[in-house]
């Protein structure tokens, strides 16, 4: 019976693996789309995000039943609590890589990024990686001191919003309203994604310790 | 009335074999404390020493000192059957005593003692021991009947009554609920949060739920291997126990994780 029960502990393990995993690669695909206007590759990410939200749904599900039938104590409960929250993490992720990809979608065939926000988005979209990259590590190996460095990656992706927004603001922005609302948008939606993945690395600092991180 | 207890050094034997060693605790008033490990880990033998009721068994002995607020009750001139009153003890199989009515079982303690007791007297702790047990209104009108025919919940909660008649200090309780159902199981887990009010509860249970919901402190034990004595693992607040225990080995038998 314990058996079972460690085993299915190990499979809802895998399964925000295979979450974070998908999340990684739904941002890195948005963001190509974006900047290359790809719209078979905007699609991709908008099909795939069903995969992401079934996931949650069939990880709350699992924890649920876990909790209701073994009364799991300990780092087993932290566990269990925490894949609540941080799946709600990551399904939000997902969704943010699907509006990303949306907006590619929108301006298609042109590309929705004007020449001059080219490179912040780019780097965005860079930082982005890397961060989910580490919280994918965080998430497999529980590695704590790894968890610590994402919060001050995600400082880099709130600088690089700031500059995008200085770029719209300013008097020399000549693309109009439209453009001013996607970059706004956009530099939103990374910058909300990067704060959801530093909310996935402290559930695992939460796991590991038993302590909350200090905000 | 209720009173502290402290534990030193202390190693419990039987004849020659050391069954637990080097236990050190503290238990506060008015609180409850459970005791949980697995089978043969040594925590009702340590349950045991607390009242004296181990040295009953032949070459059972015990070193180190149990001291009640300071007082070491292994101290000499002391008398264990005053301990015993002092420190009250409910078994795992509700044992009445099959012959006795309902009432006797309740008095059956004080009548024990030297000292003559009037009738009155005695109604009186009758119904203020039942009541404080929870079972006062279900028997109230049948105290004359034997108490071996009460239901297995209603004998354990006459043994608590039983217990508390002699106005005792300390009650240690060994799995009082694994002969009940689950009704009688939560009555006395309820009856013990009243009576953590006056009294000081030592609890060993097997049921991990159970110790999570009725004590404030837990305390683990372990055997250190196959021949080898019991020891306290660690003792701590019972949430700390149950989210994040300090010792990986309490941690994995909490968790189920044992071998």
């Amino acid at each position: 019976m314990r058996d079972v029960y460690h085993d299915e502990l190990d499979d809802i393990g895998k399964g925000v693996i295979e979450m974070t995993n998908l999340v990684a690669i739904a941002m890195d695909r948005a963001t190509s789309a974006l900047l290359d206007a790809n719209l078979a590759q905007a699609e991709a990410v908008m099909a795939a995000d069903k995969r992401i939200d079934t996931l949650r749904t069939d990880l709350e599900e699992r924890t649920f039943q876990v909790i209701s039938r073994q009364q799991p104590v300990a780092t087993d409960l932290r566990v269990l609590i925490s894949t609540i929250h941080l799946t709600a993490d990551l399904e939000r992720m997902g969704d943010l890589a699907d509006h990303v990809a949306k907006i590619a979608r929108l301006r298609f065939p042109e590309s929705a990024v004007p020449e001059e926000a080219r490179d912040v988005i780019s780097q965005m979209g860079e930082v982005a990686r890397s961060l989910v990259t580490k919280v994918a590590d965080v998430v497999d190996g529980r590695d704590i001191a790894l968890a610590q460095a994402i919060e001050a990656e995600d400082d880099s992706m709130d600088a690089l919003r700031r500059k995008l927004f200085t770029l719209v603001l300013s008097p020399n922005w000549s693309r109009g309203t439209e453009a001013a609302i996607d970059m706004t948008l956009l530099g939103r939606y990374y910058e909300r994604y990067a704060d959801h993945a530093v909310a996935v690395a402290r559930h695992t600092i939460f796991i590991v310790t038993g302590r909350r991180p200090e905000h | 009335m209720a009173k502290r207890i402290d534990v030193s050094d202390v190693n419990i034997y039987y004849g020659k074999f050391l069954a637990v060693s080097d236990v050190n605790l503290t238990i506060q008033p008015r609180s409850v404390t459970a005791f949980i490990g697995p089978s043969g880990c040594g925590k009702s033998t340590v349950l045991r020493t607390l009242n004296r009721m181990h040295e009953v068994i032949a070459g059972a002995r015990v070193e180190g000192t149990v001291a009640l607020d300071g007082e070491d009750i292994y101290g000499a001139g002391v008398d264990p059957v005053d301990v015993r009153r002092t420190i009250g003890m409910v078994f795992q199989r509700p044992n009445p005593f099959p012959t006795m009515s309902i009432y006797d079982n309740v008095v059956a303690g004080l009548k024990l003692g030297s000292k003559k007791i009037s009738k009155s007297e005695l109604d009186g702790v009758v119904e203020s021991s039942l009541r404080s047990a929870n079972l006062w209104d279900e028997v109230r009108n049948r105290l004359s009947k034997p108490g071996s025919g009460l239901s297995g919940g209603q004998q354990q909660r006459l043994c608590i009554a039983r217990a508390i008649a002699v106005k005792p200090q300390v009650l240690l309780m060994d799995e009082p609920c694994s002969a009940l159902d689950p009704i009688s199981t939560l009555a006395i887990e309820d009856l013990i949060q009243e009576l953590k009010t006056k009294y000081t509860i030592v609890i060993v249970t097997h049921n991990m739920q159970q110790a999570a919901r009725v004590s404030e402190r837990t305390a683990f034990f372990n055997l250190a291997g196959i021949g080898k004595p019991g020891q306290m693992v660690e003792i701590d607040d019972t949430d700390k126990i149950f989210s994040n225990p300090a010792d990986k080995r309490t941690e994995d038998y909490i968790s189920g994780r044992f071998g």
